[in-house]
């Protein structure tokens, strides 16, 4: 009997603990707009990992913005309160998404010439006749003899034929042009599949690191991460030029970062938008997003590209009818190639 | 001599007797194949802080016998589950799906407190594995579950009837002691962990970082030919590692129906005097 009373006292036990002790407790917010800001202002201060790179201080912007809300004002009026907020963080990745609008911080293209205009290169230097794949477009300039490639996104793919086709047209040329201007980035997974066609070896492209807690320094150790060479395609090994502009943002300023280390590769145009941190989402109670840099990405030096990454060669357009920064870089190419053919034989 | 001779073969004869007797217990396996349905409610903060609700609904399969060893006292039982849903938040503007796969086997004690009372009492073993998915975040839209812990299990057995039809009416509980579950890191992409960091991923559980309550409570209805299953089912999950927390509630109704078989191998047996010992009616 005793026996029985205690597996009976165990089981109830187990209950008790299980339904007083198991239950982890969670944050909750009002769904009113002082709610919906006390929520926003602590999924950033909790989780955006620039705040303490940048110096912001989070507590007195929060202050200062949380007077700014009319409780019987519309709700337009209550989004541009918050949106201002995270302007302040000064981040392209950053994004309120409602159901009437989406905020943006673009001053890190806005404030500076655009550099590109791609129907000019289309007409004037590519005669309207080039190769197309997914993203891309390549062409042999025959006149110059440089080959060139422009990438509109790293979120579009490219074919692995396609790139093949397009080196062995170009295999004779003094080098190649890779124009990201204006790529404002994409998929991580397609910069390791475009670097793999420039290298002969595994290297380091560089390190990602986490927050391992909701304080501004709870970071974890940079963990760093390799890119193979594509052996199974042709690999482009002469001359590059990458052309950059300040709207070249996130996973294109991360292959600006990882080329730029190999000796063969130069990079002309403007300093090129930041944006090393990759985006994480959360939500607001009033089911608002939002999107914020949450997983710093350092270059192969351990230096986070965040407010973007200067070129080799600075130079800027002139005016709409040259692309001062494509010709410098034909003009580059052709130079170099004609002094490795002066260089004395051995 | 022919006295101790005598002696040697009258004992080698009993022996021989008793063996014949001596028929080992049939043990029939109870199967219970069910079908569950209800709600759902779950917090995970590595994808949004919001609550979310929604339906669920859950495939199982419960396997019981009277163990070999000592059928009158021990049984096994194999418990798999399939369960999936879909909750929303609460202004019902984002989707979060879930499904989960939960494979248990235990061993338990009965002990018979009267007429047709009894109490079970044992520890079972189990993995589970699954993941919620957010269909609106951008590079965290799902987090990963998976586990494998050893639990305390009990529960309460009675048998009765109603109108000439028998019923067997059970409560059972499980609870995880310990064991070791999968977590990413505060804000650790899976990406990160597709480059190759997997450290801090693993973790020890413990009642206070990963508890699990499973009530269940069922009504097998044993009609000629046919025995059905009505129950009903509250898990009560809630884990936080890694600053993470994670709640999930479900209350499920449950309808399924249950057959007892037997195996009588190749071997020819007189069954005729072998005692039945059924593992839960």
């Amino acid at each position: 009997m005793k026996k029985i009373q205690g597996i009976l006292g165990f089981i109830v036990g187990i209950i008790l603990s299980a339904v007083f002790g198991g239950c982890h407790s969670v944050d909750n917010w009002n769904n009113d707009y002082y709610g919906n800001f006390d929520a926003l202002w602590t999924i950033i201060d909790e989780h955006y990992c620039f705040l303490e790179y940048k110096d912001i201080d989070w507590v007195e912007t929060g202050k200062r913005y949380r007077s700014l809300i009319d409780p019987e004002a519309d709700e337009k009026e209550f989004f541009k309160v918050c949106s201002a907020m995270l302007d302040e963080l000064k981040d392209g990745h950053t994004n309120l998404i409602s159901w009437f609008d989406v905020s943006y911080y673009r001053k890190w293209w806005s404030d500076y010439p655009q550099d590109f205009d791609l129907r000019l290169i289309q007409e004037k230097y590519l005669g309207f006749d080039y190769l197309s794949s997914g993203g891309m477009i390549a062409k042999l300039m025959e006149e110059e003899n440089v080959g060139y490639i422009y990438y509109s996104s790293f979120a579009a793919g490219f074919g692995e034929s396609f790139l093949d086709n397009a080196f062995l047209s170009m295999k004779d040329s003094d080098g190649l042009i890779i124009d990201i201007r204006d790529n404002g980035g994409g998929d991580l997974t397609n910069v390791e599949k475009l670097v793999g066609r420039f290298i002969n070896e595994k290297i380091l492209a560089g390190y990602i690191q986490h927050k391992t807690g909701p304080g501004h320094n709870d970071f974890s150790e940079p963990y760093p991460f390799h890119y193979e060479p594509n052996l199974l395609h042709v690999r482009w090994l002469k001359p590059i030029v990458i052309l950059s502009n300040r709207s070249t943002f996130s996973a294109a300023n991360n292959f600006v970062s990882i080329m730029k280390q190999l000796p063969y590769v130069t990079v002309i145009g403007a300093t090129t938008g930041g944006g090393s941190g990759m985006p994480f989402s959360s939500e607001l109670p009033n089911g608002w997003s939002v999107r914020f840099s949450g997983s710093p990405v350092f270059d192969s030096e351990k230096k986070l590209t965040e407010y973007g990454i200067a070129p080799d060669y600075p130079v800027t357009n002139d005016d709409y009818e040259t692309d001062t920064i494509l010709e410098t870089a034909i003009k580059y190419l052709n130079f170099l190639a004609s002094e490795n053919k002066q260089e004395p034989q051995e | 001599m022919k006295d101790i001779l005598a002696g040697i073969m009258l004992i080698l004869a009993t022996g021989v007797s008793m063996a014949q007797n001596d028929v080992a217990p049939i043990r029939p396996v109870l199967s219970a194949y069910t079908i569950e349905a209800g709600s759902s409610h779950v917090v995970d903060t590595y994808l949004s802080p919001l609550h979310y609700s929604g339906w669920h609904m859950a495939l199982g399969y419960d396997r019981m016998q009277a163990m070999k060893y000592d059928p009158e006292h021990w049984v096994q039982q194999l418990i798999g589950r399939l369960s999936f849903g879909a909750t929303k938040n609460p202004v019902r503007s984002a989707t979060r799906w879930q499904a989960m796969i939960d494979v248990n086997w235990g061993m338990q004690r009965r002990f018979s407190l009267s007429q047709g009372l009894k109490v079970f009492v044992g520890g079972s073993s189990g993995i589970e594995a699954g993941a919620y998915y957010n269909s609106s975040n951008s590079n965290n839209p799902v987090a990963a579950k998976s586990a494998w812990t050893i639990n305390a299990i009990g529960g309460l057995i009675y048998n009765t009837s109603f109108k000439q039809v028998p019923i067997c009416l059970q409560y059972r509980i499980e609870y995880p002691l310990t064991g070791i579950f999968f977590s990413q890191q505060y804000d650790e992409l899976y990406y990160e962990i597709f480059l190759g960091n997997h450290s801090g991923l693993v973790h020890w559980a413990w009642p206070g970082n990963f508890s699990r309550l499973n009530n269940y409570l069922a009504a097998d209805f044993r009609f000629s030919g046919l025995t059905v299953r009505l129950g009903y089912r509250l898990r009560v999950f809630s884990s936080k590692v890694n600053n993470i927390v994670t709640r999930d509630i479900s209350h499920m109704a449950i309808v399924g129906f249950t057959t007892e078989w037997l195996s009588f191998g190749t071997k020819k047996r007189d069954l005729s005097k072998a005692k039945i010992i059924r593992a839960l009616y």
